[in-house]
């Protein structure tokens, strides 16, 4: 609330602005962790502006004020009680809160009854494996759902380098190390769709490294979780059939995974639901067939450096039979 | 000690005396000056050299900023936009920022002390070549598209081969790895200038606020760079040869680079800032026109950041998943360090009030410097608080916030020191117009392109990205920002337009005291620095001795002439600055030229594996630093006069002298280098434990092999001690003893290296088996530098230039023999001893 | 200096007719010019094992179509039009000048200024080259048959009907047949370094064709070859061989069925990132991916080395080979290699 209100009162207006870019925004928490964070910043920059504006009102006034207060500023009392009383007093109270607030969100690995996603950061994507799925664990890739007021812990682990978790609008930011687990536990008090991005350099597209976090409601969640742990549907049209004959004949199954079908790869994002989501090539373009035929066959163009290579070994109607087949796994 | 008029005979032999001290200090003339080894001809080399590397990271910055202006840009790739934010942050870093503010050390220090140049001009000037040629061939690799792109702190895993398998990562650790050698070189010779050259009388609380700073700089420097230079070399054997210290899957750890790289980059940004820090006391000092409010207090508050910066590096780590209690200390620490700058803030505020500040150009670049440094202080208070580190982290506001106080607390008080300097160096001083202009320009391009980063971090937009989607709503921050870039630029050009128009440089007869200052500095200064040595009485002798100037300018003050006929400095006690003796400097020279380019030759050629042609200019380095070598230590002298009714001597050896002082700060910076090891080790042990009990089943070396190898080492220590005693009654015996010593060092090490070996432990095994092969490596460097002293040694006791009475070689080879033994039994006590204690 | 040699130019006083020759002191500066030349930069270049049966098959195969019509061969002599070049062509079988193997490799990688001697037209193919020099060491002690039988294997020219020679435009002694490295119905490849191609898929064939004759697959041997093939030819030989049956290699010494190379072939290596080779390369894959049961080991491992390597990169197949490889090892690519060698081929024949 209070920061689309300073939105409004920054000198730049809001349409100028952009809509302040509220989809991954500390400063529009949707979850009580963020809130907390979003308090402590207002707090903190409160706290700078006051002693911003002293330090430079005492310029000021060491400068070109009269005489009595010069006289005042210009002795090691003020220098004492300025730069070591004042600091070490407002210092400690806020050192204070910010220890309290940090113990009170770390996460605690072994919490029981919680819901954990685990989350493995990719070059250049997001691997995410929900192990109490609801007929059984199943993976998806670049797209979180969770349900709404629910705690959730998340595991979070690298296969390569080092990554960063980083949803803004839900909690702040965890690393994650090849060898190590992290955790993050956050909840979200309201649906929406949250936008999150890799936050420690990973090499080359790291900027295009992005993810999306969408809070559901309890039972939109429960129907969703059910849909995903099932195996792929099976293709309806005959497009789609010879998409999926294709499909496995051009060794997509070596890399990626259609759980029902041969194709077991782990290499490569997990496709079985793959038309439920909302973006495709690696979150860079919405969810449709064509984005899906682009990627395929060009998809260093759409992320370049991305570890999928491109395939221009379709004829033009074998791709869109691919895409149809693809564009059918919802 | 003012004299009467002096006599006309007096009066000729004064002159005579000014004649030839000027022959005596002149500059070599033309192309020859790259030969010249005065701290003022090396200081503006310097300074010059690190503000192109300023310009050139600049325009890297113009580039990145327009690939960010837009969304979705393709100015720039990926590839190429990772190597220039990296090599914008190398570059400003590791070129400008340091070298800049040693440069001002280089230049400003020894007239600001009384001393005619610092004790060590070649080691001055070798520091300058190594680091220019080296810069410029590390820079260079950009435009061959070799620069390294794993960002300036080249986080492993991705900077090992395996992520980063081109050769740019590479050239970041070897031409790096030399660069800090030569800021060593730089913080060895202005901590023994600063501690033992100052003016007779200038005890340590009179010495100058800059003086201070320069010290705490150079001291910090001897504790904080070892630790990068050690994980340079653990990640330049990662990846050449594959000893697994960063690999979590064989029991190293992506984290220990970390720890190691911040535990020299958190204290890095004060040794950046304090100089800067430093400059600014003095130009407030002199702008209000009285001394420093509370100096004695700042003087406490300099210390205290020394000290506190060392206890704050995991703050760079807060969202690493580390326990609770730790990143809470270091959010304790991290806010404290605010409090001595918040004293340095409000003691120049109280100056300003206790004075009348000229609002010249310096004093326009000091109050931006405040502003924006203030603000940038108080971003840091906020990411000192872990939770909102947690979303600042790795985003824009973090690259808002060392904007601020990199480019508020060392940029704008650089310019103003050019600014306030320049009549001290030039026979101009520079313009006041162009200044002016400069610095709104400046101030308000800087504002203009870093204050949105604040807002663009919090609204989501991460560092280091080389683009951003449309649909973020981030493009009219980034458009504000790059256009407040290119005005920061305009002012930078403008201040370059002033250089060309106004800067003569001039060292025998510059602009002089335009501002009135109290310092020592602006005395009249020739070649030869002030025409006497002027004995101290006061923190401001300008100002508070009245006759100082006149009577240092009727040479009525200590060395009018050059009683040795060479170039000389006066070394002073520490602490009171009593005169101890009269030490002889070397003149120009070109063994610290070619030795530079040999040494930087020799880290390029490694890097791009030739490894024949890169022992080949290893050698010759060495022969050159031998040559410069030999020159130094002249034979003693006896006893001169040098004014004032004070005789001294002309040579001194043990701890009185200024190179065991040198010495023992290179062995500080090689036992911070061997303490960064031993951390790593138990460091790795916490994380992957199992490598040693594993170590203990599958056969560490017998305790016989470490206790035959200690004894090595103690015999080795022991004859070198009894050689000292030995020397001044038979050679053949100390050359014995010495001999000995320099056979049974390499031998223990042997033995460490084959015991182990032979143990069938492998370096690529795991990280435990690459931290013991590590201590032999670091053994190694201090063995060879052990075996060349001594065969120095040797040679100079052959050609009799070594006895009891000149020492000083000698002197160094001990300190250098007992360190090594030391370190040797440290070593074998962690590595053979630390494995059997905790299994 | 600049003028007068300007002038000479300009006057055409210089003769520049082949036909007359070099003066001797020309010639003989030239030869030594060259000679001083070529061994200053052999220096930089290391020979690998050369006396291999597999490299001099190759190399000699290439000799035949690429090489014999300027240099002549045992028992052939060098074409009278290549005679009249200046200088004019060694006959390499009879009087070979003694250079060392690195000085060959750089004469026929790079060929020489100022003579007919071309270049290799793929400069990157290192491995190509050396198969020629292998040929060129033994080329002094051939005769006639023994080089017949290396150069052509079962190969044998056409012999024509009077009319077909007055007036079908082929040349009987061109023997520029695939089979003389490919083989044919009864006969697998003369050396281990050819693919066998019997039963591959068609359009595999004809993609891999097509690309060497547009050059986007880079080969000094297969490149002049494809690019002198129509459209038709080109799909006539497809089938051709997409209808021979499959053939197993016959060098078994490099075959093995080991767990390493069975692993990377049926499950790939998830953590390093490569994909199993079998869901493209098996019996079920695209017709346009070549089948690898039974290929020559060989063959193999020099593919994948220059896909490591980062070579033709740039083809579609190639684009999907490329990264991968560039992620196995050396030992990887043996294991892999010798897996695939002992299995045994299925028919796969004409395009689904």
């Amino acid at each position: 609330m209070i920061a689309r209100w300073l939105c409004l009162l920054l000198p730049v207006s809001t349409s100028l602005i952009g809509g302040c870019g509220d989809h991954q925004s500390v400063l529009n928490p949707a979850g009580p962790e963020a809130l907390q964070l979003t308090q402590l910043t207002w707090l903190l920059f409160g706290f700078g502006t006051v002693v911003l504006a002293t330090v430079v009102l005492t310029v000021i006034g060491a400068v070109r004020g009269p005489q009595p207060v010069r006289t005042m500023l210009a002795s090691t009392r003020m220098v004492v009680s300025a730069g070591i009383f004042f600091p070490a007093l407002t210092l400690t109270g806020l050192l204070g809160y910010g220890i309290w607030l940090t113990r009170a969100n770390f996460a605690n690995p072994g919490e029981a009854g919680i819901l954990r996603v685990v989350v493995t950061g990719e070059q250049w994507w997001w691997r995410v494996d929900y192990p109490q799925g609801g007929n059984g664990a199943f993976a998806t890739a670049n797209e979180i759902r969770l349900p709404v007021g629910r705690p959730i812990l998340f595991e979070l682990r690298s296969a390569d380098v080092i990554h960063s978790f980083w949803v803004p609008n839900l909690a702040g930011k965890v690393d994650m190390i090849p060898g190590r687990i992290t955790y993050a536990r956050l909840h979200a008090d309201r649906t929406g769709i949250f936008r999150g991005q890799c936050a420690e350099f990973c090499g080359g597209p790291h900027a295009l490294m992005a993810l999306e976090v969408i809070v559901m409601t309890q039972s939109d969640f429960d129907a969703w979780l059910q849909n995903q742990s099932r195996p792929a549907i099976d293709p309806q049209s005959t497009s789609a059939r010879e998409g999926k004959a294709l499909f496995l004949a051009a060794g997509c199954g070596a890399c990626h995974a259609v759980r029902g079908t041969p194709a077991s790869g782990t290499i490569g994002p997990d496709l079985t639901h793959l038309a439920s989501r909302r973006s495709v090539g690696l979150d860079t373009a919405t969810m449709s067939q064509a984005s899906i035929a682009r990627f395929i066959s060009d998809g260093q163009h759409v992320k370049p450096g991305n570890r999928m290579p491109p395939f221009r070994i379709f004829a033009p109607d074998d791709l869109s039979a691919v895409a149809i087949y693809l564009a059918g796994l919802k | 000690m003012s004299n009467a008029h002096a006599p006309a005979g007096e009066q000729r032999s004064l002159e005579l005396d000014r004649q030839q001290l000027e022959r005596i200090w002149a500059l070599p003339n033309g192309w020859r000056i790259l030969s010249a080894v005065n701290n003022t001809v090396v200081g503006y080399f310097y300074i010059g050299a690190a503000f192109l590397f300023f310009l050139l990271a600049g325009l890297l910055a113009l580039l990145m900023r327009t690939q960010l202006a837009l969304p979705s840009n393709t100015f720039l790739s990926a590839d190429t936009y990772n190597q220039i934010f990296t090599m914008h942050g190398t570059v400003m870093m590791f070129l400008f920022a340091v070298p800049a503010v040693e440069a001002m050390g280089i230049l400003l220090l020894p007239q600001m002390l009384g001393a005619r140049d610092l004790p060590f001009p070649r080691l001055g000037a070798f520091a300058f070549w190594a680091y220019f040629v080296g810069g410029l061939v590390f820079f260079s690799t950009l435009f061959f598209d070799l620069a390294p792109s794993g960002g300036w702190f080249m986080y492993p895993p991705l900077s090992n081969t395996r992520y980063s398998p081109d050769i740019g990562a590479d050239f970041w650790l070897l031409g790096i790895g030399f660069i800090e050698i030569s800021a060593i070189a730089g913080a060895i010779e202005i901590i023994v200038g600063i501690l033992r050259t100052r003016a007779p009388g200038m005890s340590l609380d009179k010495m100058p606020m800059f003086a201070w700073t320069m010290l705490v700089f150079a001291g910090m420097i001897v504790f904080a760079f070892p630790a990068v230079i050690l994980a340079t070399i653990m990640l330049e054997l990662e990846r050449a040869l594959g000893w697994p210290f960063f690999d979590a899957a064989k029991g190293g750890d992506a984290l220990l680079w970390q720890h190691l790289f911040w535990f020299f980059g958190h204290p890095e940004v004060y040794i950046i800032f304090l100089p800067a820090a430093g400059m600014v006391s003095m130009i407030v000092a002199s702008m209000a026109g009285t001394p420093l409010i509370a100096f004695n207090l700042i003087v406490v508050a300099l210390i205290a950041t020394g000290f506190f910066s060392f206890g704050l590096w995991v703050h760079h780590m807060f969202t690493t998943g580390l326990p609770a209690m730790s990143v809470s200390f270091f959010s304790a620490a991290s806010m404290a360090v605010a409090i001595p700058s918040a004293v340095q803030v409000f003691a120049w505020i109280a100056t300003f009030a206790a004075g009348r500040l000229r609002l010249a150009t310096p004093a326009l670049f000091v109050l931006g410097f405040l502003f924006i440094f203030t603000l940038g202080g108080l971003t840091g208070v906020m990411v000192a608080m872990v939770p909102f580190d947690w979303q600042a982290h790795d985003t824009y506001f973090i690259v808002a916030h060392l904007h601020y106080v990199l480019i508020g607390g060392m940029v704008f008080p650089l310019f103003a020191a050019l600014y306030y300097w320049a009549p001290a160096f030039s026979s101009r001083a520079l313009s006041e117009r162009l200044g002016k202009w400069s610095f709104w320009l400046m101030f308000l391009g800087f504002n203009i392109a870093f204050l949105p980063m604040h807002l663009l971090g919090l609204w989501g937009m991460p560092r280091r990205v080389y683009t951003y989607p449309a649909e973020m709503g981030w493009q009219t921050l980034n458009l504000v920002a790059s256009a407040g870039a290119f005005l920061l630029a305009a002012g930078v050009l403008v201040f370059i337009c002033d250089l060309f128009r106004n800067l003569r440089p001039n060292l025998a007869s510059p602009a002089g005291n335009v501002w009135g200052a109290g310092t020592l500095e602006w005395l009249e200064n020739g070649l030869y620095g002030p025409r006497s040595i002027p004995h101290v009485e006061s923190r401001y002798p300008l100002w508070q001795q009245p006759d100082l100037a006149k009577d240092v300018a009727a040479a009525r003050f200590y060395l009018p002439n050059a009683p040795t006929g060479l170039r000389e400095t006066i070394v002073t006690s520490p602490i009171e600055a009593a005169p101890q003796y009269l030490q002889r400097l070397p003149g120009p020279g070109w063994t610290p030229l070619f030795a530079a380019i040999f040494t930087a030759a020799f880290f390029m050629l490694l890097t791009v594996k030739m490894l024949l042609a890169a022992l080949a200019c290893a050698v010759l380095a060495l022969a050159c630093i031998l040559v410069w070598v030999w020159g130094s230590d002249p034979e003693p002298l006896g006893h001169v006069q040098i004014g004032g009714g004070i005789d001294l001597p002309t040579y001194a050896s043990g701890a009185v002298s200024h190179a065991w002082w040198a010495v023992v700060i290179v062995l500080l910076v090689a036992g911070s280098l061997y303490l960064s090891f031993v951390f790593s080790y138990l460091y790795l042990w916490t994380v992957a434990a199992q490598a040693w009990s594993l170590a203990i089943q599958s056969g560490l070396p017998s305790a016989a092999s470490a206790y035959v190898g200690a004894g090595l080492l103690g015999l080795s220590a022991a004859c070198v001690g009894v050689a000292g005693k030995v020397l001044a009654r038979s050679r053949t015996g100390f050359a014995a003893l010495v001999l000995i010593a320099l056979l049974a060092l390499p031998a223990a090490l042997g033995l460490e290296v084959a015991a182990h070996w032979r143990s069938g432990l492998r370096p690529q095994a795991s990280g435990y088996a690459a931290l013991v092969y590590l201590a032999a490596v670091l053994q190694l460097q201090i063995v060879v530098a052990v075996v060349v002293t001594g065969a120095y040694t040797l040679t100079r006791l052959a050609m009799g230039r070594l006895s009891a009475s000149r020492r000083v070689t000698f002197d160094t080879l001990a300190l250098l023999s007992y360190y090594a033994a030391g370190q040797g039994m440290l070593g074998l006590l962690l590595v053979h001893g630390f494995p059997r204690a905790v299994s | 200096m600049a003028a007068a040699l300007f002038l000479l130019a300009w006057s055409g006083i210089y003769n520049v007719a082949a036909s007359t020759g070099h003066w001797a002191v020309v010639d003989w500066f030239l030869a030594f010019g060259m000679r001083n030349s070529v061994d200053l930069r052999a220096n930089a270049i290391t020979a690998p094992v050369l006396d291999r049966p597999d490299l001099i098959r190759l190399g000699a195969a290439h000799f035949h179509g690429g090489c014999a019509f300027c240099h002549g061969a045992p028992g052939v002599p060098v074409s009278p039009i290549a005679r009249q070049m200046l200088p004019s062509p060694p006959h390499l079988a009879t009087s070979m000048r003694t250079w060392t193997d690195e000085e060959l490799f750089w004469i026929v990688q790079h060929g020489i200024k100022y003579t007919g001697m071309p270049g290799w037209v793929a400069l990157e193919r290192a491995d190509e080259i050396w198969a020629v020099v292998a040929f060129l060491k033994r080329l002094p002690v051939m005769d006639a048959n023994s080089y017949r039988e290396l150069a052509l294997g079962r190969v044998e020219p056409a012999s024509q009907s009077g009319e077909a020679l007055a007036t079908v435009d082929s040349n009987p002694q061109d023997a520029s047949a695939c089979a003389r490295c490919h083989g044919a119905a009864d006969s697998g490849p003369a050396s281990a370094l050819v693919p066998i191609l019997h039963g591959q898929p068609e359009p595999f064939l004809i993609a891999a064709l097509e690309e060497y004759a547009q050059g986007s697959r880079r080969s000094g041997i297969m490149q002049p070859l494809a690019a002198d093939l129509g459209a038709h030819d080109l799909q006539r030989l497809a089938a051709y061989y997409a209808k021979l049956s499959p053939r197993r290699s016959d060098n078994s010494a490099h075959s093995s069925t080991n767990e390493r190379g069975r692993r990377l072939a049926t499950e790939g290596d998830p953590v390093n990132g490569i994909p199993a080779c079998e869901p493209c390369h098996g019996r079920s894959g695209l017709a346009r991916y070549p089948r690898l049961a039974g290929q020559n080991a060989a063959y193999m491992e020099a593919q994948l080395g220059l896909w490591a390597a980062g070579h033709h990169t740039s083809t579609a197949g190639g684009a999907i080979m490329g990264p991968i490889a560039q992620r196995l090892s050396e030992a990887d690519i043996k294991a892999v290699s010798a897996y695939f060698a002992a299995q045994a081929p299925e028919q796969v024949g004409a395009k689904p």
